[in-house]
C-alpha cells in the first residue's frame, strides 16, 4: 500500500492534532476531504463514475453479462470484483506490485456488496438455474492519497446507480427450448435498486481517538483501523479490523457507532447529487478525465 | 463535432454486448443544388431547372423518396424521366441492409450524370443528425430523420432563392408518416398519387409496385396457400433441427415440382422433393427457404411426367384438375425421395424476369398475366393499360409479392425489349436471363486502356526475352480475332526439340484493382453466342493488342519445353517475352500445310514437329486414362447480308485441333504445378470432381440394353469400356454413350489450393490442372498469369492475389459466370436453330433415343447435333396406352416398346402457333403407332401444325 514517510515529530504533531479535533488539513475527526462524482464517464461499459476524494482518484465501471447463476442460488444473480491498481496511482504499482493490494480490496467489495442485502441480486435473474446477469465491476485507482475503500465504494455506489442493464424476454419454443431475446429499443432498460447499497467508512485509530478518511499522513500515524459498511439506514453489513496493532473492545464500540453515524450522514447527498445529476439528462455537460 | 452512437447485440454465443460507435458530424456537406450560393460545391448535381412536369406540382421541384417507396419503385426511378432527386444517407443504409440489388441498382442510378440524383449524408450533417429518442423505434427514427433532413431542405433552399419557387416533396406510401410530414409544413405525396399525376408519361403508372392494399381488391378471398412462418419460428427451427435450410429449384418440365437443395453440412438429407402447389408453397426458383420434411410414409417418387402451366386464364379455382393428374400417378416404391414442403421463405431471390404476356380473355381488362421465358418461374400477374401494345413483345417484369391468396405472383412491368423473334431482343433476353454482363465498357473503364498509338517500349524489350526471330504461328477456327495462344517447334543444337507455348500477355495490360480489373473480374469470360461475342475486355485489347496476330510485334508471356523426340520434358521454362507471330492460320490450314508433302518452309516443318509430339503425348495421356467425351456441337453458316443462319452442321474435329489443345493442356498443366509449388495457399487452380457412381446408373443401364459391361470404377476402366463399346451395324453407338457419358459428368470448377484438398481433373487424368492459356476471354488465367509472373520475378503481387478468402470468391463468380456463359451459348445455339428450321420448313429426320421417361421420349438427330422431345400425352384427345418400366429404362406405348437407343424418323417443325415460346416441334414418322405416330408429311414450304402438343 501507498504510504509515506513521517518522521517521528511529525507523528506527535498530527497526533496532537486528532486529539483536538483538529487535522493538519483543518478537518474536524469525522469530515471527509472535499470528494467530486461524475457518473456515466466510460460510453462503453454499462454504467459508470469516477470519483475524486482529496487526491484520491477512481474510476468505477460496470459491464452486465449474460452468465449461468450459481448452484446454491439459482435465483439470483451476482457481481465479480476487479481491482486494477494502475502504475498512474503510484509507482510502487509497477508490474506486479498492485497486485496484492487489488486482490485484498477485491475480496473485500465481494464481502461487502455481494449479499443480497445490499444489491437485489433477485432482480439480476433472468431464468432460474439458467441465466442470470453477472456484474463485472471493474475498478481502477487512478491516484492513491489514502481512504481507497471509501472512495471505492462510493464510486460503486455511483456506478451501480448509473447501471443500466438491457432488457430481455426470454421466448419458449414448443419443445421448451429458451431463447434470450434482446429488447430493440436502447431506452429499454433495467435499473438496479441502489437504496441499500452500503458505503465503506474507514475508521483509522491515531492516538487515543480515530478520524475518517484518513489522509495518507494520517494513515501512518495509525496501527489499526476499522472498516465498516454501512447502509442509508446506519446498519452494519460488514465489520473489518485492517492493519497490525490492536483495539481494545471499547475503542471498536465507540468506532462502529461513529462509522454509523458518519456513514448514514454520507448517503443522503450521495443519493441527492446522483438524481439531480441525472435529472439534468442530456443537457448535462460532462467532464470527464480533463475536468 | 464528436456524438456517438451506442447500441446493444446479441452475440452468436447468446452473449450481450454494448458496442458504442463514434460518430461524426460536420458543417461541410453540401446541399448539391444548382441554385445554392452558400454551399461551396464544385460541381452541384441537381439541376436549377428541375421540371417534371406534374398536375400537382406545377413548380420546379426535387424529390426525396423514403426507404419504401426506394425499394419496392426502383424501376419508376431508374426511368429515365425521373430526375433530381435526393437520395438520403438514411434511406441508402436502410436500402444496403435490406436489399443488396436494389441498393446496386440506386448505387448505379446515383452513378449516372444525366439522373441528377444525389446523395445527401444527412446522418453526418449537424443540422439534420437526429438521435433515437425513448420509446421510438428504430423505424419512426429513420422517418423522423428523413423529415428532417427534407424540412432542412425545404428551408435551406427558400432562404437561398429568396423564396424563389424550388421545392422539395417528399414520397412516402407510409401513412402516419405522411401526416407527420404534413403537419411538420412538408409537400408530401404518396408515390402512387405523384406518378399518376404526372403529365404526358401514362406508362410510368405501369411501372408502379403493386403495394399488399391494392392487393385485397384483385383477388378475392379464398386461401389458396398456407400462411408461412414467421423468422422467428423459421430459424428456432432450424437450429433444433425441425425444418430444414435450402435452396429452391423449380423443376423445368413440371410446374407442380420442385427440390430443395439443403446446403448445410453434416445433414444426411441433401434434397428434399416438394409436390403439389400447396407444399411449393409460393417459393420462387431460386429462394432461399425452410422447409418441413413429411413422415416416411408420405415421400413420393419425383414424377417423370412432364406437365405445363399452360391454363389460358387466370382463374384462381381450376387447378385442381391438373393437380389431381399428378396424384393420380402411382408410386414408384423403389425411388422414394424425402418429402416436404415449404413452410417459411427466408430470402427472396427475385429478380425482373424476361418474358411475354399473355392477354387477359377480355379486352378491356387492364390485369395480364405474363409468362416468363424461363419455364421454371411462375407465371405473373400485372396491371398495365398497354397490354395491346405489348401483345407480342418481349418484356421485363418484376415481382412484387405474392399472397396468399393468389394463385400467381403480382408483379409489375419494367420495360420492353422489342419484338419477340426478332434476333436482337432474343439475344437481350437470353443474355438478362443468363445475368451476362453485356452492356457496353463504362468511361471509367475504357480509360486504364492503353493509349493508342500504341507500341512495345525500351523498358518492356529490357526485361522481356526476345523472341520475335523464332518461327512462332497461331492456329485458331477461322474468324477468330482474339487470339490467346501461338505456338513453335524447331530443333536444338543437341538434337532435342523446343516447344515454346506463346500466350498472350493481358496482365500487363490490366492492372491489378483498376476498374479495368474489376469489370473482367465481374464478368469472368467471354461469351460466345451464334454471330456475337461479348468481350470481357474492351475490343482494343481483346481483338488488337492482346491478340498475337500474324507480322506484328506483341507481348507474350511464353512457356517453353525442352523436350527429346518421344516428347519427354527435359526442362521447362517460363518468360516474358516478345513474339512476332508469322502467320495466322486456321485449323483447315495448318492440316494442309501439314498433309502437303510439297510444303518444307519454317512453318510447315514447325507444325508437323508439333504434330508429331502432340499425338505421343495424347497417346500418353489416353495411356492414363483421360476421357475423351463427346457432345454434339453445331455451327451456322450465316448469311453475311442478314445474319440469319442458312446451313447447319456439326462440328468436325481435324488433327489440328487436339494438336493445339494438346500444348495447351501441357502448358496448363506445368504452370498449375509451377504456382502450386511456388504458393501452396493462393494457387488459383481447376479440378474436376470423380461423379458419384450412381450418376453412371443411366449409362450402365443403357449400355445393358444392348449387352454391353461400362465399368465406371475410374477413369481408365471408363475410357477403356467407351473404347470397347461398339455395337455392329450401328456405328454411331458408341458417339451416343459417350454423349451420355457426358451428361454423367460433374462440372469442372476453379477453387483456391489453400480451401480445398482435391485437385485431380477427372476428364483429363491430371492431378493437377489449371487455366494459362486463354487470358483475353477467361479471367482466371489472367490471375494465373500474374501467379506466374510474380513466381519468376517478373512482376510485383498485390494483397488481394495472396489472399486465399478473396481468391476463394472470386472463384465463385468464375465459376457462376462460366455457366451461366454455357447456358447463354446453349440458348443462343437453340434459338438459331429455331430459326433455321423456320426458313426450312419440315424436314424429316432420322434420330435416336437418348432418354425415355414416362409420357415421352427425348431424341438426338444426330445430323443437326439437336434434341427434341415427343410426347404421348395430350389434352385434347385420349392419351394412348402408355406403360413405363424404369429398369430398362422402356416405354411400351400402344404395341410398341420403346428403348434407348432406338432409331426413329421423326418431322421437324418449328411450332409458330405458340408466339410465347417459339419451340421445335418433333412427332414420330417410324415406328408407325397407330393414332399416335403422324404421316409422313411432303416436304411443304409452309409449316403444318403439328398433331401433337407439346
Amino acid at each position: 500500500m501507498a504510504a509515506v514517510q513521517v518522521s517521528e515529530a511529525e507523528k506527535v504533531y498530527i497526533m496532537h492534532g486528532v486529539r483536538d479535533d483538529l487535522r493538519l488539513d483543518g478537518r474536524g475527526c469525522e469530515d471527509y476531504r472535499h470528494m467530486e462524482i461524475e457518473t456515466d464517464v466510460v460510453s462503453n461499459t454499462d454504467g459508470s463514475a469516477k470519483i475524486s476524494l482529496g487526491h484520491t482518484d477512481v474510476l468505477v465501471g460496470v459491464k452486465a453479462e449474460i452468465g449461468k447463476p450459481r448452484a446454491m442460488v439459482p435465483d439470483e444473480g451476482y457481481l465479480e470484483f476487479f481491482v486494477d491498481c494502475s502504475a498512474n496511482a503510484t509507482p510502487e504499482f509497477e508490474g506486479r506490485g498492485g497486485e496484492e493490494l487489488g486482490v485484498e480490496l477485491s475480496n473485500t467489495l465481494y464481502k461487502v456488496f455481494n449479499n443480497r442485502h445490499s444489491v437485489d441480486l433477485r432482480s439480476l435473474c433472468i431464468c432460474p438455474g439458467e441465466n442470470c446477469w453477472v456484474l463485472y465491476v471493474d475498478v481502477l485507482l487512478l491516484q492513491c492519497d489514502g481512504n481507497l475503500f471509501d472512495a471505492i465504494s462510493i464510486a460503486i455506489k455511483a456506478a451501480l446507480f448509473n447501471t443500466r442493464i438491457p432488457k430481455v424476454h426470454i421466448s419458449e419454443d414448443e419443445e421448451g427450448v429458451k431463447e434470450i431475446e434482446l429488447s430493440d429499443d436502447p431506452y429499454d432498460c433495467m435499473r438496479l435498486n441502489v437504496e441499500n447499497v452500503p458505503c465503506i467508512v474507514t475508521l483509522c485509530k491515531v492516538g487515543h481517538r480515530h478520524v475518517v478518511d484518513a489522509t495518507l499522513q494520517e494513515k501512518a500515524c495509525s496501527v489499526a483501523s476499522l472498516l465498516i459498511s454501512v447502509t442509508h439506514r446506519g446498519t452494519v453489513t460488514c465489520v473489518r479490523k485492517m492493519g497490525g496493532g490492536s483495539l481494545d473492545p471499547e475503542s471498536i464500540f465507540e468506532m462502529t457507532e461513529a462509522g454509523k453515524r458518519v456513514g448514514k450522514a454520507l448517503h443522503a447527498p450521495l443519493m441527492e447529487l446522483l438524481q439531480k445529476e441525472e435529472s439534468l439528462g442530456k443537457k448535462r455537460q460532462k467532464v470527464g478525465f480533463l475536468g | 463535432m464528436l456524438k456517438s452512437k451506442t447500441f446493444v447485440k446479441k452475440t452468436r454465443a447468446g452473449g450481450v454486448l454494448k458496442i458504442v460507435r463514434e460518430h461524426y458530424l460536420r458543417d461541410d456537406i453540401w446541399c448539391g443544388s444548382e441554385v445554392c450560393k452558400e454551399c461551396k460545391d464544385e460541381a452541384p448535381v441537381l439541376q436549377e431547372d428541375a421540371c417534371i412536369e406534374s398536375n400537382l406540382c406545377s413548380y420546379p421541384h426535387y424529390l426525396i423518396p423514403d426507404t419504401n417507396v426506394l425499394l419496392h419503385q426502383i424501376d419508376i426511378l431508374e426511368h429515365t424521366l425521373i430526375r433530381n432527386v435526393i437520395i438520403l444517407q438514411t434511406v441508402l443504409q436502410e436500402v444496403r441492409h435490406r436489399s443488396a440489388p436494389v441498393y446496386k441498382r440506386i448505387k448505379d442510378a446515383i452513378h449516372e450524370k444525366e439522373k441528377h440524383f444525389y446523395t445527401f449524408t444527412n446522418e453526418h450533417h449537424r443540422e439534420t443528425f437526429i438521435e433515437r429518442e425513448p420509446g421510438e423505434s428504430a423505424n419512426d427514427r429513420n422517418d423522423r430523420a428523413i423529415r428532417v433532413a427534407a424540412k432542412w431542405y425545404a428551408d435551406h433552399l427558400t432562404k437561398n432563392t429568396n423564396g424563389g419557387s424550388l421545392k422539395v416533396v417528399l414520397l412516402t406510401d407510409d401513412r402516419a408518416n405522411k401526416e407527420k410530414a404534413e403537419q411538420y409544413g412538408l409537400t408530401v405525396y404518396r408515390c402512387e398519387e405523384y406518378i399518376k399525376s404526372l403529365i404526358g408519361n401514362p406508362e410510368l403508372v405501369d411501372r408502379l409496385a403493386l403495394k399488399p392494399d391494392d392487393q385485397n381488391e384483385i383477388i378475392g378471398s379464398k386461401l389458396l396457400f398456407p400462411e408461412h412462418l414467421p423468422l422467428s419460428r423459421i430459424q428456432s427451427g432450424i437450429k433444433n433441427g425441425g425444418l430444414l435450410q435450402g435452396t429452391f429449384h423449380a423443376n423445368r418440365d413440371n410446374y407442380l415440382e420442385g427440390t430443395v437443395f439443403i446446403n448445410r453440412e453434416g445433414e444426411d438429407i441433401n434434397e428434399v422433393l416438394l409436390q403439389g402447389l400447396q407444399n411449393l408453397n409460393r417459393a420462387v426458383h431460386q429462394d432461399v427457404v425452410a422447409v418441413e420434411l413429411f413422415p416416411k410414409e408420405r415421400w413420393v417418387a419425383p414424377s417423370s411426367v412432364v406437365l405445363q402451366d399452360d391454363s389460358p386464364n387466370d382463374e384462381d379455382a381450376e387447378e385442381d384438375e391438373t393437380e389431381n393428374k399428378l396424384k393420380g400417378v402411382p408410386p414408384d416404391s423403389s425411388v422414394l425421395k424425402p418429402t416436404g414442403r415449404v413452410v417459411g421463405v427466408i430470402k427472396r431471390n427475385w429478380r425482373p424476369y424476361c418474358g411475354m404476356l399473355s392477354q387477359s380473355m377480355i379486352k378491356e381488362a387492364t390485369r395480364h398475366l405474363f409468362t416468363p421465358a424461363d419455364r421454371r418461374i411462375p407465371r405473373i400477374r400485372i396491371e398495365t393499360r398497354q397490354a395491346a401494345n405489348l401483345a407480342g413483345q418481349r418484356i421485363m417484369v418484376a415481382i412484387d409479392g405474392w399472397p396468399k391468396n393468389s394463385r400467381y405472383p403480382n408483379g409489375h412491368f419494367v420495360k420492353n425489349l422489342g419484338t419477340a423473334g426478332d434476333k436482337e431482343t432474343e439475344t437481350e433476353v437470353l443474355l438478362l436471363e443468363h445475368d451476362v454482363p453485356h452492356l457496353p465498357f463504362s468511361p471509367a473503364v475504357l480509360s486504364f486502356l492503353p493509349k493508342m498509338p500504341w507500341s512495345i517500349t525500351e523498358e518492356d524489350m529490357k526485361v522481356r526475352a526476345d523472341l520475335r526471330h523464332l518461327c512462332v504461328c497461331s492456329v485458331d477456327p477461322p474468324g477468330c480475332t482474339d487470339i490467346d495462344d501461338a505456338l513453335h517447334c524447331r530443333e536444338l543444337e543437341n538434337g532435342n526439340l523446343e516447344v515454346g507455348v506463346h500466350i498472350a500477355d493481358v496482365s500487363h495490360f490490366i492492372r491489378p484493382g483498376n476498374a479495368l480489373d474489376q469489370e473482367a473480374a465481374s464478368r469472368g469470360t467471354t461469351v460466345y453466342l451464334c454471330g456475337k461475342r461479348i468481350d470481357m475486355v474492351p475490343e482494343l485489347l481483346s481483338s488488337n493488342l492482346c491478340s498475337l496476330r500474324s507480322n506484328v510485334e506483341r507481348l507474350a508471356f511464353s512457356c517453353i519445353w525442352e523436350m527429346n523426340h518421344n516428347a519427354e520434358i527435359i526442362k521447362t521454362r517460363f518468360t516474358k517475352s516478345v513474339i512476332n507471330s508469322k502467320a495466322s492460320l486456321t485449323y483447315a490450314e495448318a492440316q494442309m500445310k501439314i498433309d502437303d508433302t510439297t510444303m518444307n518452309d519454317d512453318i510447315t516443318k514447325s507444325l508437323r514437329g508439333l504434330n508429331r509430339l502432340a499425338k505421343i503425348l495424347k497417346g500418353r495421356r489416353t495411356e492414363k486414362g483421360a476421357l475423351t467425351l463427346s457432345s454434339p456441337e453445331v455451327r451456322f453458316h450465316i448469311d453475311s447480308e442478314t445474319h440469319d443462319p442458312i446451313d447447319l452442321q456439326t462440328k468436325e474435329l481435324k488433327e489440328t485441333n487436339s494438336m493445339v489443345e494438346e500444348f495447351m493442356l501441357l502448358a496448363n498443366i506445368s504452370v498449375a504445378q509451377k504456382i502450386y509449388d511456388e504458393f501452396s495457399e493462393c494457387a488459383l487452380l481447376r479440378k474436376h470432381p470423380s461423379p458419384p457412381p450412381s450418376n453412371y446408373d443411366i449409362l450402365i443401364k443403357a449400355a445393358k440394353s444392348k449387352d454391353l459391361d461400362i465399368h465406371t470404377d475410374s477413369a481408365k476402366a471408363l475410357a477403356d469400356s467407351l473404347n470397347n463399346a461398339t455395337v455392329r451395324n450401328f456405328p454411331y453407338f458408341n458417339t451416343l454413350l459417350r454423349i451420355l457419358a457426358t451428361r454423367c459428368m460433374m462440372q469442372a470448377v476453379y477453387f483456391c489450393s489453400g480451401m480445398d484438398s482435391d485437385f485431380h481433373h477427372y476428364g483429363l487424368a491430371s492431378p493437377i490442372y489449371t487455366h494459362f492459356t486463354s487470358p483475353i476471354r477467361r479471367y482466371a488465367d489472367i490471375i494465373v498469369h500474374r501467379l506466374l509472373a510474380v513466381a519468376i520475378n517478373a512482376d510485383s503481387t498485390y494483397p488481394e492475389l495472396m489472399d486465399k478468402h478473396k481468391q476463394s470468391s472470386l472463384c465463385n463468380n468464375l465459376n457462376y459466370r462460366h455457366k451461366m456463359a454455357q447456358y447463354a451459348q446453349r440458348a443462343s445455339v437453340a434459338f438459331h436453330t429455331q430459326l433455321f428450321f423456320k426458313n426450312k420448313g419440315i424436314i424429316n429426320e432420322e434420330g435416336f433415343i437418348l432418354f425415355v421417361r414416362k409420357n415421352a421420349i427425348i431424341i438426338l438427330i444426330p445430323k443437326f447435333g439437336m434434341e427434341g422431345t415427343v410426347f404421348f400425352e395430350n389434352k385434347d384427345k385420349p392419351s394412348p396406352r402408355l406403360k413405363f418400366d424404369s429398369e430398362g429404362p422402356t416405354l411400351e406405348v400402344e404395341e410398341h416398346t420403346f428403348h434407348m437407343f432406338d432409331k426413329v424418323k421423326v418431322t421437324i417443325s418449328v411450332d409458330a402457333s405458340n408466339i410465347q415460346h417459339q419451340r421445335i416441334r418433333m412427332a414420330l414418322i417410324e415406328p408407325v403407332i397407330p393414332g399416335v405416330s403422324v404421316p409422313v408429311p411432303e416436304s411443304e414450304p409452309v409449316a403444318k401444325k403439328a398433331k401433337l402438343d407439346c
